[in-house]
């Protein structure tokens, strides 16, 4: 059985345990990486000295609220003096001298850094099979198929996997259009996406600027809490960073409401969903049907359009946003006879199918002639979007979909791009209108395969949002 | 041959904004620094790392906006401008496209008799780009990226201009004010405003053809020679019966050409999109009425004041405005004494400014110097000296050797005004000139200088002239 | 939809596709915007474009020079120096 944050702690405050023994544990099996989850597992040697700063807290009583949780990072977030790759070929070899926001509060808070996990590469995927480093391996099997190894959803795919799989206590993902949730979803763990301009985007390797927001996947909705008490912070040297007050989200989390709740189910999200799909919704909302909320059919008028909007806007920000990796400041430099070469070999080389198309999609949809057609029109089309969440948010509290149109699959199994975007359905149109989403497990599919629902709240609502993904969490409580 | 033709010129200047920091990040907005030392993660296109805005800019754009009379928009976009090149680590240029920070402006050039309107159309903010250094090694270009973020504005014209002259005339204009107004140091050489040329050619009341740009000159002689070079090659292709291509072109400095890029497989397209980094830049009214008052005397309004208040002449005004560092010493000498701003403007653009380029020095020197000349000044509005001795010990004085009245003293220069000193000499000059006397009184004024001069000369050019001229008539007319 | 110039566009990614990938990613890109098309039939003639879910920036900076870096440190991921410049084949223009 898995330990929380607070579980941890308790013991390390009691000696049970002491933080080298906890970091041991879990760096043990990070090592063994079976399941390709890490792209880098920090040197002991490196984190020596934290281990025992954060030990003489312990022995002092005045510990941090993190400390000594040993986390992964996500291989998107530059983290200094360790090699940050974004899964990439094109910055295997790039060691940052910076550390961003995120994960800089995260040590500010005690945590200490097992390694960087796998993910797909920029951050583009679905199953994390675009990394560099190989595909990762989800630790659940299809009990019918028990010989095939099944992806972990993505981009956060080597997070996911490493929590579910117990090599960290949580990790830290990014999400830009499901990234954190469908992962967390497809490996059975908790997965944040708080509303964007919560979480700095300084220092995380830029994807889809207008979407990205970094996120906790954890065992329990408490440690999300945890995770984001730490890193929801104003950032100046973010733009886009909200500077609003910030609340706690561990304190009350399994506090009722104080009056009677709403969530609207979107019928529009359930047409054409499993049987196994519409399960999971039916039973989340007979368990909290107990608890004085009430559930009211509601309907999107965008929810077709939400997909395409993403595939123009995402790599539209993404083919500018990757135009610095040109093997002349950093990275990996092909040989080339001339600087154009360099440029061409370096980039074609380093950067793998499915970036390349997602460049060449973005570079399209913005060139003379088509940029108003597309781009323009996806702008357009996003502000309906957000109103249209808006109009829902009037009348609810929540919002309850699935987190996925599917359990796990076969690595491999999807090849072609469209049915692999299709996957983020559910999880797109929230990254759209900015709004925060959890995706926490409600059970398991006919092949014993990790399911997870979606709750949506309203803007910076994430303490609210966290409330009711624990009642649920505990109300749907499920053995595995 | 070239009379049947006239060309039609719109200009982009870009400005680099005297600033302490970068446009979106915190290093130096310095020149001259050693190889990357302006350079922090931001500036180098490191991954993961966001612009911020730096205020300043905004404000320097305001400023400039009064001042060139644009219409100053609350809304602007910062978008971004998407082409690789190595001077350029991020990938793309943010700059603004749909949205300018300033639209609609115009400024008045003076075209010797008469003034001429050239409108702008429009200016907004950019980063500038880092430097390639091509003539260290044969094979190998160093890239320095410390001018990487530099905030420019570029000031976009209509196509109002018809010479180079009247391009360089438009430029220095623009260069004057932005000065004033403390937006640009204006230093050329340094390459703080640069030019790209947009030219084409047609008839007197024919089509207008085809334009080319000639891409960032740095200084007038540069701008002059391109503009004429490319008016007679485009005259030449079209009358030899060619079509002129659209062209972007380099000026090579040492050959005085201009010649057309390496052509490119495909035309540029800049896929300017906003920067999702960066969100709309919103400015107030509030923020715009804080600007204004900041702004100080534009060079036209302090020519107009020169010529209309303190009465010194139109040539002399301008070459006092032509710097913003020539009105300072001016003024503080203005302020600073009773003496004639006529006087002081005279002397300021003869002999101390002569002074000034004999010795290198830089015209801001003069500022700690004001209470010297003045003092000098006014020993010769008050008669103590005479103009000429006063050229004599304006070095001596300029160099800070003695207090002038000391010099004077100790040289013994002192003018002689004593009226008994003075009538003893005329009293003497006038002996034995009794046809002269004759001539005068017969109506001869010619005569009156021939003495005023044998007067001077007997009192070694130390007697007042003034006096010496009144006495002597008193005198004659007896 | 009009047809795409791949070469055109990866010319302006800075890409180079082998020939043979060539037709491999027009089709997949075809396909792609192919299923991106059905924007086009919702009229937004009276909705203005959305930049960014975030209202308005809390973010102006003051004109302050503050840089905690050195050059080793712009530098040290460099592929190819020459003492403190970035090293590339010549540029010609
Ligand atoms: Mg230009
Ligand atoms: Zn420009």
């Amino acid at each position: 059985m898995k330990q929380s944050i607070s579980q941890i702690k308790n013991s390390l405050k009691k000696k049970s345990i002491s933080v080298e023994e906890l970091h041991d544990e879990f760096f043990k099996k990070a090592k063994l990486n079976y399941n390709n989850a890490y792209n880098l597992i920090t040197d002991k040697a490196q984190n020596k000295s934290l281990i025992n700063e954060s030990q003489k807290r312990y022995d002092n009583s005045n510990s941090l609220p993190l400390d000594g949780i040993p986390l992964g990072i996500k291989d998107l977030f530059c983290t200094k003096g360790v090699r940050t790759t974004a899964s990439s070929k094109i910055l295997s070899n790039f060691t940052p001298n910076y550390e961003s926001f995120v994960t800089q509060q995260l040590l500010n808070n005690g945590s200490i850094f097992i390694g960087k996990n796998n993910c797909d590469e920029f951050a583009m995927g679905s199953s994390n099979e675009t990394s560099h480093f190989g595909p990762v391996i989800n630790p659940w099997k299809n009990k019918n198929e028990p010989n095939n190894n099944l992806v972990p959803g993505g981009s956060s795919g080597g997070s996911a996997a490493a929590v579910a799989e117990g090599s960290c206590v949580a990790s830290m993902g990014t999400d830009t259009g499901g990234s954190i949730r469908q992962p967390a979803s497809l490996c059975g763990i908790v997965g944040l996406k708080p509303t964007f301009g919560s979480c700095s985007r300084w220092g995380i390797v830029a994807f889809a600027s207008s979407l990205d927001q970094a996120g906790p996947l954890t065992n329990c909705v408490e440690d999300a809490a945890h995770i984001l008490n730490s890193i929801n912070k104003y950032d100046f040297n973010d733009s886009t960073s909200s500077n609003h007050k910030r609340d706690d989200y561990v304190k009350d989390l399994n506090k009722k409401f104080e009056k009677k709740i709403k969530i609207g189910i979107p019928s529009d999200y359930l047409k054409d969903v499993s049987q196994d799909i519409l399960n999971q919704i039916e039973n989340a909302k007979k368990v909290l049907s107990q608890h004085d909320i009430e559930f009211i059919d509601v309907e999107f008028t965008t929810t077709e359009y939400a997909l395409s909007t993403y595939y123009i806007l995402a790599p539209a920000e993404a083919s500018s946003n990757l135009a610095r990796y040109d093997g002349i400041r950093y990275g990996v430099r092909e040989k080339g006879e001339n600087l154009d070469d360099i440029y061409l070999n370096s980039r074609t080389k380093g950067f793998g199918d499915e970036v390349k198309r997602r460049i060449l999609i973005g570079a399209y949809v913005l060139s003379a002639g088509y940029y108003d057609a597309y781009y323009r029109q996806a702008q357009k089309v996003r502000r309906l979007i957000k109103n249209d969440f808006e109009r829902i948010l009037r009348d609810v509290d929540f919002i309850l979909t699935p987190t996925t149109p599917n359990e796990a699959f076969k690595i491999g199994d999807k090849l072609d791009p469209i049915s692999m975007y299709k996957n983020d359905i559910y999880t797109v149109p929230t990254s759209l209108a900015g709004l925060p989403g959890v995706s926490i497990p409600s059970g398991l599919s006919s092949n014993g395969l990790p399911l997870g629902i979606q709750f949506i709240g309203n803007y910076f609502q994430e303490k609210k949002l966290l409330q009711l993904a624990a009642l649920a969490e505990k109300e749907l409580a499920f053995n595995e | 041959m070239s009379n049947n033709w006239e060309m039609v010129i719109g200009l982009e200047v870009h400005a680099q904004l005297k600033t302490s920091s970068k446009l979106f990040s915190s290093s130096p907005n310095q020149f001259g620094s050693e190889p990357n030392e302006n350079v922090n993660f931001i500036d180098s296109g490191m991954p993961g790392m966001l612009p911020v805005l730096n205020f300043a800019c905004i404000e320097k754009a305001i400023k400039t906006g009064f001042a060139l009379n644009f219409t100053i928009n609350k809304y602007s976009v910062f978008e971004r401008k998407n082409y690789f090149y190595p001077d350029l680590p991020q990938g793309y240029q943010i700059s603004q496209f749909e949205f300018p920070i300033l639209t609609e402006g115009f400024i008045n050039i003076d075209n010797g008799q008469d003034q001429k309107k050239i409108r702008i159309e429009r200016a907004h903010l950019e980063q500038d780009a880092g430097k390639s250094i091509h003539d260290i090694d044969p094979k190998y270009s160093f890239i320095d990226l410390n001018r990487v973020g530099t905030p420019l504005l570029e000031i976009v014209s209509y196509p109002d201009l018809s010479s180079a002259d009247e391009v360089v005339n438009y430029m220095s204009t623009l260069r004057q004010i932005l000065m004033y107004i403390d937006v640009c140091d204006g230093n050329m050489q340094e390459g703080s405003l640069r030019a790209d040329v947009n030219l084409s050619i047609r008839k007197p009341g024919g089509d207008l053809g085809t334009r080319c740009e000639i891409k960032n000159l740095n200084s007038f002689k540069f701008i002059k020679q391109a503009i004429e070079f490319e008016f007679q090659r485009q005259i030449e292709v079209l009358e030899s019966g060619g079509s002129v291509e659209q062209n972007t072109m380099l000026f090579d400095t040492n050959t005085g050409e201009t010649r057309a890029m390496r052509s490119k497989e495909f035309s540029h397209d800049y896929r300017y999109f906003p920067d999702p980094d960066l969100l709309p830049v919103n400015i107030t009214q509030e923020q715009i009425d804080k600007i204004q008052p900041t702004l100080g005397e534009l060079p036209n309004q302090k020519l107009d004041r020169y010529i209309s208040e303190l009465k010194i002449e139109k040539d002399i005004s301008k070459i006092i405005i032509s710097e913003k560092e020539n009105t300072k010493v001016f003024e503080q000498m203005v302020n600073d004494t009773e003496v004639p701003p006529k006087l002081i403007a005279s002397w300021l653009v003869g002999d101390i400014f002569a002074f000034v380029k004999e010795n290198n020095l830089d015209v801001s020197s003069l500022l700690e110097k004001t209470k010297v000349i003045v003092e000098l000044l006014k020993l010769i509005s008050d008669d103590v000296i005479s103009n000429k001795v006063g050229k004599e010990i304006l070095p001596q004085v300029l160099n800070g050797e003695n207090s002038p009245m000391e010099i004077v003293k100790k040289m013994g220069l002192e003018q002689v005004s004593d009226t008994s000193e003075l009538e003893k000499i005329i009293n003497e000059s006038l002996q034995d000139e009794e046809e002269n006397i004759a001539k005068f009184q017969g109506g001869s004024d010619r005569v009156l200088g021939y003495f005023v001069g044998k007067c001077l000369k007997a009192s070694k050019g130390k007697g007042n002239p003034k006096l010496i001229n009144e006495l002597l008539l008193e005198k004659l007319k007896k | 939809m009009s047809d795409i110039d791949i070469k055109r566009i990866s010319y302006l990614a800075k890409l180079k596709l082998p020939q043979e990938k060539e037709e491999f990613y027009a089709n997949s890109l075809k396909e792609i915007i192919k299923w991106v098309d059905n924007l086009k039939q919702i009229d937004t003639n009276e909705v203005k474009p959305l930049h960014n879910v975030i209202n308005a920036t809390e973010s102006i900076r003051n004109d302050e020079i503050n840089k905690h870096n050195s050059v080793e440190e712009v530098l040290s991921n460099a592929p190819e120096r020459a003492q403190n410049f970035f090293k590339v084949p010549k540029v010609v223009d």
